[in-house]
């Protein structure tokens, strides 16, 4: 019974690489996004102009604070009957990079707030411009503080990327629901599923481990 | 080239740090402020870049005046260096790189120019074999060392060191003192807050003294050491001078 399972699994292997292919470019294109808004809203967090600075921690309260799938629900189903119609993926992709870049946000802010005050203080009395300071000096050191948590961050969201799936768009997850309804062992198919998140976060974990243990021996 | 006038600063409402100072360092003129920790010698040379704000007073370096409220800093600052007591050097560069940083991206000098003017400033206080080193493979009078060649790089008029030596090794502070002098005998305007007398002694116009944010006594070395008037001072000298 089991073999034969495995066997017909075995024949579903197009739907479920297409799955994973989803779940790759969906997360990809989200983080980088992500990565982009979120070094910006990571500025204006550690920035000195204060109502900025807090409404800005105030947005990101607030999508670090609700539950990720009515993110989802929100920009899917309501965003709609406002007028801007998009499709699943776009959805998607939205959702999840706007919740990246809340998280990354964040802690860059904690990367630059953690570079002694010297570093721009130096920067500062040479006569460099708020932003050089920041580009030369400060984001150098306060990204290789931050890269493993950085890191770490991305490995959580490619997985709460499973979360859009709720939506229509056929990912890994998805794909694991379509296959289930035909292969009734919800154990065997969700292991499969579960190993094709695991190949994508494990190199990004073994990153960040060899980024973690460098950073301990660097004499910086 | 640097006067205060009647300079009153604040940490917040109670803290008085800075008290009714006036001061003027003429140019080429070394002027050594010394005191007991906590008497706003520190706070008196950040002012001079604008590092401080303060509340009340003038205070005109290189003709900007620094309490009008659209002083132009950064052009004063271009011209003001500025070594920490903690050196600061940017870890992530090289020592060549911290010294060419700002006067490629501040006044425009092209790399290749910059590099050669970094390089000679680094042979100049003695680190030519030292450029591509980081920060952290350098020791406490290397750094400090890189620290003035990189404020001398964007030729300033100006030099404030504050506290230079003072988290450094004792075998190390005569190396970066060094420095220090031959740069006075050339003829630096220079603000120094420090607590080594000798370098006082040799190269200061002037001593300043203060004590509990005011300046309590200055003057001429020779008379500064030889004869203070106020027992602040003549306390403070005891305990510098006879360890």
């Amino acid at each position: 019974m089991f073999w034969f399972q495995v066997e017909r699994l075995l024949n579903y292997w197009p739907i479920l690489l297409k799955g994973l292919g989803m779940t790759i470019s969906l997360s990809l294109l989200s983080l980088l996004v992500g990565c982009v808004i979120g070094l910006l809203f990571g500025i204006i967090r550690a920035g000195r102009i204060r109502w900025l600075s807090a409404l800005t921690g105030l947005y990101i309260d607030l999508f670090r604070g609700t539950p990720f799938l009515v993110q989802v629900f929100i920009c899917f189903f309501i965003l709609p009957t406002v007028g801007i119609e998009l499709s699943a993926f776009s959805a998607g992709v939205i959702a999840l990079s706007n919740l990246s870049a809340c998280f990354i946000g964040e802690i860059i802010a904690s990367g630059i707030k953690a570079v002694p005050k010297g570093q721009s203080e130096a920067a500062l009395s040479s006569g460099l411009r708020y932003s050089q300071q920041l580009r030369l000096v400060i984001l150098p050191q306060a990204l290789r503080i931050v890269r493993p948590s950085l890191v770490g961050q991305f490995i959580l969201l490619v997985k709460d990327s499973s979360v859009i799936s709720a939506i229509g768009i056929m990912d890994l997850t998805r794909s694991g629901w379509m296959i289930v309804q035909n292969i009734p062992n919800g154990l065997l198919v969700f292991g499969v599923v579960g190993i094709g998140y695991f190949i994508i976060c494990y190199p990004m974990i073994f990153v960040a481990r060899r980024m973690e243990r460098r950073q301990q021996t660097s004499i910086l | 080239m640097i006067r205060f006038q009647g300079l009153n600063k604040w940490f917040g409402s109670a803290l008085h740090v800075l008290k009714d100072i006036n001061l003027d360092v003429a140019k080429g003129e070394v002027v050594v402020v010394c005191g007991p920790s906590g008497s706003g010698k520190s706070t008196l040379i950040r002012c001079v870049n604008g590092l401080e704000p303060f509340q009340e007073g003038k205070l005109v370096v290189d003709g900007t005046d620094l309490s009008a409220k659209n002083a132009a800093l950064r052009e004063l600052r271009m011209e003001v260096g500025f070594v920490f007591q903690q050196f600061n050097l940017y870890p992530h560069k090289t020592a060549l790189e911290n010294v060419t940083l700002a006067p490629i991206h501040v006044r425009g000098l092209s790399k290749a120019e910059a590099t050669e003017r970094g390089k000679a400033l680094l042979a100049k206080v003695g680190l030519a074999d030292r450029m591509n080193n980081y920060p952290s493979q350098l020791s406490g009078g290397q750094q400090q060392r890189v620290a003035i060649a990189r404020s001398l790089c964007m030729q300033p008029k100006i030099m404030l060191f504050d506290e230079p030596t003072s988290a450094l090794d004792p075998e190390m502070i005569n190396e970066v003192l060094d420095v220090m002098v031959s740069l006075a005998k050339e003829g630096m305007t220079m603000m120094v807050v420090t607590h080594e007398m000798g370098f006082a002694r040799k190269v200061a116009h002037r001593v300043v003294f203060m004590d509990q944010g005011a300046i309590v006594e200055s003057g001429e070395p020779a008379s500064f050491f030889g004869n203070p008037t106020h027992d602040r001072t003549r306390d403070f000298l005891s305990k510098v001078l006879h360890h």
